[in-house]
């Protein structure tokens, strides 16, 4: 079962993360999902992949009824991002699902129907999660060409997807980046070799470098927190991406 | 969910896809049948030219060529329906399929948080599971009888041939062309009979 950690909290307005599986088999990868919850309603973020399901529903309910989901928000369109939907929505089947417009038509391969999902404009939109406001971030070919973070400006939190994943080893796993220096080292291959587009990246670090952020929390690896938000966005920022070294 | 829920729901998993790959098996051999079938029609059309060349010499011959062309015709609709229902139980299979991995997963959930809204979710799963299931159950039934029907036109079919192997020996000149064309029709005929009786055998049918 994976742990769950509340994150923020201000009454029933919660962030809560939902990581690290010792049960896990080695060949998938690792995921963080992310629970919103505000005024008795929840939303998840990047629910996860089909067979991690048992694994995040379990510690889900243990803080949340699973029935009382009334969303689904999906960076992107990935497996691992949201190949669980139709199990997710045996408990609710009115559940909404927020995707980018690029991937409404690919996301029902894994479940739903057409009343499930919300299309996101490339331009981004708002959400509301029971009078909550949360903004859909475009973060466009950063890995996926239709690609949405999303940011809650109360909390001031910033779910990133891909953003600022790092591939941890047995042992460095904590929850926050602790030793920044030596953290973004297990993220610089993968952001090297998966963000496709430097115009995309430096856009994203504009508009990011704008918004107040106490929390950057991506969906694989550690979550950055304090200083080492800005620290990580100058890092992204300077990095060479897209290309494959041979 | 009990131990015992996720155990037969584990059971199931290889039998489903045991299922598939027989259903897919049998629309191969009906495919062949159905190709088969086709060509009969063209044979007994050619019969039946031949027919009307010898005349008075083979008038039985006629009659019995007109029958093979209607049975080949009654052939060709007992293998569209034959291909229907294939296709109903490849649908539902797969359904079984992914109702079995879906109950796997959510048996997994509830046995992790007991506590949760999982063991009834799970229970509802188990109801439509069953819904398939019988879908299923009815449709080899269905297929099945289907089958009998069409070895039952088949074993008929036989008859004809047979009987126009007969009335070919009294076509006078042209008891070898005749001869020749009824040899064929009872050749095609057995060759979808040996089909035919290869599909009853299925283990899909038999269950082992």
């Amino acid at each position: 079962m994976k742990i769950t950690e509340t994150i923020f909290q201000d009454g029933t307005h919660k962030w809560v993360a939902i990581v690290r599986d010792p049960d896990k088999p080695n060949f998938l990868i690792d995921t963080n999902e992310y629970l919103v919850t505000h005024g008795g309603e929840g939303m998840l973020l990047d629910p996860g992949g089909a067979e991690i399901f048992p694994a995040v529903f379990s510690a889900l309910s243990s803080e949340f009824d699973p029935s009382a989901l009334s969303a689904i928000f999906a960076s992107h369109q990935d497996p691992d991002i949201c190949s669980s939907l139709a199990l997710w929505l045996e408990f609710n089947p009115k559940m909404r699902c927020y995707v980018s417009a690029l991937w409404s038509s690919f996301i029902p391969h894994f479940g739903g129907t057409a009343e499930t999902f919300v299309s996101i404009p490339d331009e981004g939109m708002d959400i509301s999660l029971a009078g909550l406001t949360l903004r859909t971030v475009p973060a466009h070919y950063l890995h996926s060409s239709g690609n949405f973070h999303l940011y809650d400006k109360v909390a001031k939190v910033l779910f990133s997807g891909d953003v600022g994943a790092a591939m941890l080893p047995p042992g460095q796993d904590g929850l926050f980046v602790e030793d920044f220096d030596k953290h973004i080292r297990l993220a610089e291959g993968f952001h090297r070799r998966y963000m496709g587009s430097s115009e995309a990246k430096r856009r994203w670090c504009e508009r990011v470098s704008q918004m107040d952020i106490d929390m950057l929390c991506p969906q694989h690896g550690a979550i950055y927190r304090g200083a080492d938000v800005q620290r990580f966005i100058n890092w992204f920022d300077n990095l060479q991406v897209g290309i494959v070294k041979s | 969910m009990t131990t015992t829920a996720m155990t037969s729901a584990r059971r199931k998993a290889p039998r489903a896809g045991v299922d598939l790959l027989q259903i897919v098996r049998i629309n191969e051999e009906i495919k062949r049948v159905v190709g088969v079938s086709f060509k009969i029609n063209i044979m007994a059309l050619n019969a039946i030219f031949l027919a009307k060349r010898a005349g008075t010499a083979a008038l039985g011959f006629g009659v019995l060529s007109n029958e093979l062309r209607v049975f080949s015709q009654d052939l060709r609709t007992c293998m569209e329906s034959l291909t229907g229902l294939i296709h109903d139980c490849v649908g539902e299979v797969s359904i079984v399929l992914q109702d079995i991995r879906f109950t796997r997963l959510l048996g997994e959930a509830a046995s992790i948080a007991p506590q949760s809204a999982a063991p009834a979710i799970l229970a509802q799963r188990y109801a439509e599971n069953e819904t398939h299931a019988g879908k299923l159950a009815k449709l080899r039934n269905q297929l099945k009888r289907a089958l009998e029907d069409a070895f039952q036109m088949v074993e008929l079919g036989g008859v004809l041939a047979k009987s126009a192997k007969i009335e070919a020996a009294y076509g006078q000149s042209f008891a070898v062309p005749l001869a020749q064309v009824s040899g064929e029709f009872d050749g095609v005929v057995e060759e979808i009979r040996g089909s035919l009786e290869s599909l009853r055998r299925s283990p899909f049918f038999t269950g082992h």
